[in-house]
């Protein structure tokens, strides 16, 4: 199992009148191995740019990303996303939008079949497999997506507001879904959300970040007993969170 | 008693029916009503055009040949084997060259639409290409490389590329970022990302090129056929011009939108229908 550090990290851009501005401050904090660490913060204070520094698709001008396994860091090892729209191909049958992450990922051709039925199986969809993602409802298509980050067995999995486009009954199924995968695979997680509760539920640790410029806030551990259950404990646990994070948003 | 219990039915939801029974209601439209709605406006269409030349031929008939008399003559070439053999040497010389056109301008359009250095340097020499008229590469082709199986391929080729590559570049400029960041994450190949994420979204563009580089190759080959081969159905208008034959120069003309049609139908059609099929259908107008 890897765990995800970050430190130090700082990322600037460029307003369009060419003024420089900072979005990520001397950020530092871990992701446990095996673990669920939600990053919650303001919006715009740089959650995603953070996420898409991770992946790649954004380079940060300060600081390192560490990816640490048994002792050894690597530098960009392949890593599973779970993006708020699920972006499927949807050219692609739902099983073929798999089997292409497991291709990008390396995997040998011979075993696409059988982990695309196991991990479509996973996330309840396993009659989908030869389906169009246009065809499916939206919370079907945010399960694909979902299975095809476990799918590719990275160590590390991203999930950036994975259940914000969906209706609240959906997402409250797809959080049970997530939260119960989480903990069978033991996949490190790093989830940014906007809603407390959500964090609450899924999280093992939750990191909140400041307003813009993004730097630590606070690293919290939830108390909450694993398997999780959605109860009024959720609810204390994130009201807890909203004092924390409203508290230092009136202070600033 | 009866009533109540009927009625509690309903508002419960439960089924009544006997399993096994169930009915399926009809599911849009049927496979005959399908098929008329394909083939009739087509058809249609081409009444229309028949009904208003058979309209100026009843007033100008020294002008027009009849359409009976047109269609007789289409009947003859197809009959003796002339049709097939000029047919063919024109769809060979429009295909050589669209081809050869396609797969230049898919290059060229996304190199421009993904690299700004690329699009710097082509976009004017596509905006010239587009300004010269296909009958002066038709010209220039014969003048340059003379009467020979080259001249209408380089002719077709030039003529169209830049009309493709306008289309294939505004189509990668709208690509989706969010697929191709997808594909980024999760590791993509260039090839797999040129194959599975980039050209899929072109499809619309790549089949719009077709269609009009199709439409255009063809003027520009029978321009060329008419004065720079000795065969082909440019070659076979023209010499039917220069003796009068105003049913030929028709009939010639009329066998040349029968291929375009098989094209369009049999080929384009088909294969955009293919490639689209993971698309819903779209009912815009539907109330």
């Amino acid at each position: 199992m890897a765990e995800l550090l970050v430190k130090d990290a700082e990322k600037w851009f460029r307003r369009e009148d060419g003024s420089p501005f900072k979005v990520i401050d001397r950020l530092s904090f871990e992701v446990r191995a095996g673990s669920v660490t939600v990053l919650i913060g303001p919006s715009g204070c740089g959650k995603s740019t953070l996420l898409n520094s991770i992946v790649g698709l954004e380079k940060l001008d300060r600081g390192e990303l560490l990816f640490v396994n048994n002792g050894t860091s690597h530098e960009r090892p392949l890593i599973g996303y779970v993006f708020q729209s699920p972006r499927l191909l949807p050219w692609k049958t739902v099983g073929e939008n798999i089997a292409l992450a497991l291709k990008g990922a390396g995997a040998s051709r011979s075993g696409w079949d059988s982990q695309v039925a196991h991990y479509l199986k996973l996330v309840g969809l396993e009659e989908y497999a030869n389906q169009f993602p246009l065809y499916l409802s939206g919370g079907q298509r945010q399960r694909v997506g979902l299975a095809r980050a476990l799918a590719v067995e990275s160590e590390v999995v991203l999930m950036d507001e994975p259940f914000a486009s969906v209706d609240e009954l959906t997402a409250r199924q797809l959080r049970e879904t997530t939260r119960r995968l989480c903990e069978q695979l033991q996949r490190t997680v790093l989830f940014v959300t906007h809603n407390l509760a959500e964090a609450a539920y899924m999280s093992d640790f939750v990191v909140t970040l400041t307003r813009r410029p993004a730097s630590l806030d606070e690293y919290v551990t939830n108390p909450l007993p694993t398997p999780r259950r959605w109860g009024p404990e959720i609810y204390n646990f994130a009201a807890q969170l909203e004092n924390k994070v409203t508290l230092k948003e009136d202070g600033d | 008693m009866a009533f109540e219990q009927d009625h509690s039915a309903l508002l419960t939801g439960a089924r009544t029916g006997v399993a096994g029974a169930e009915t399926v209601p009809p599911l849009g439209r049927s496979g005959s009503k399908e098929f008329t709605s394909r083939i009739v406006p087509p058809l249609l269409a081409v009444a229309s055009v028949i009904g208003i030349w058979w309209a100026l031929y009843a007033i100008y008939p020294r002008l027009l040949p009849s359409p009976l008399s047109t269609v007789q003559e289409a009947i003859r070439l197809l009959s003796d084997g002339t049709f097939f053999f000029h047919m063919y040497q024109s769809l060979r010389r429009v295909f050589v060259g669209s081809l050869v056109a396609m797969l230049f301008s898919i290059g060229v359009g996304i190199y421009m639409g993904t690299v700004v250095m690329g699009e710097r340097f082509f976009q004017p020499l596509v905006v010239l290409g587009l300004t010269i008229p296909g009958l002066m590469w038709a010209l220039i082709a014969v003048m340059l490389f003379g009467i020979n199986e080259f001249s209408p391929y380089f002719a077709v080729t030039v003529t169209i590329f830049p009309m493709l590559v306008i289309n294939i570049w505004a189509g990668v400029k709208s690509l989706d970022k969010e697929l191709i960041d997808m594909s980024h994450v999760f590791h993509f190949t260039k090839r797999m990302k040129i194959t599975q994420v980039i050209l899929p979204q072109l499809v619309p563009n790549i089949f719009a090129a077709t269609r009009y580089g199709l439409g255009l190759a063809w003027k520009v080959v029978v321009v060329v056929e008419m004065f720079g081969t000795s065969n082909g159905v440019g070659y076979q208008v023209m010499k039917s011009y220069q003796v009068f034959n105003m049913e030929g120069v028709i009939a010639w003309t009329l066998t040349f939108v029968l291929a375009m049609i098989v094209i369009e139908y049999g080929i384009i059609n088909f294969a955009e229908r293919r490639l689209t099929a993971w698309r819903p259908k779209i009912d815009v107008w539907r109330r």
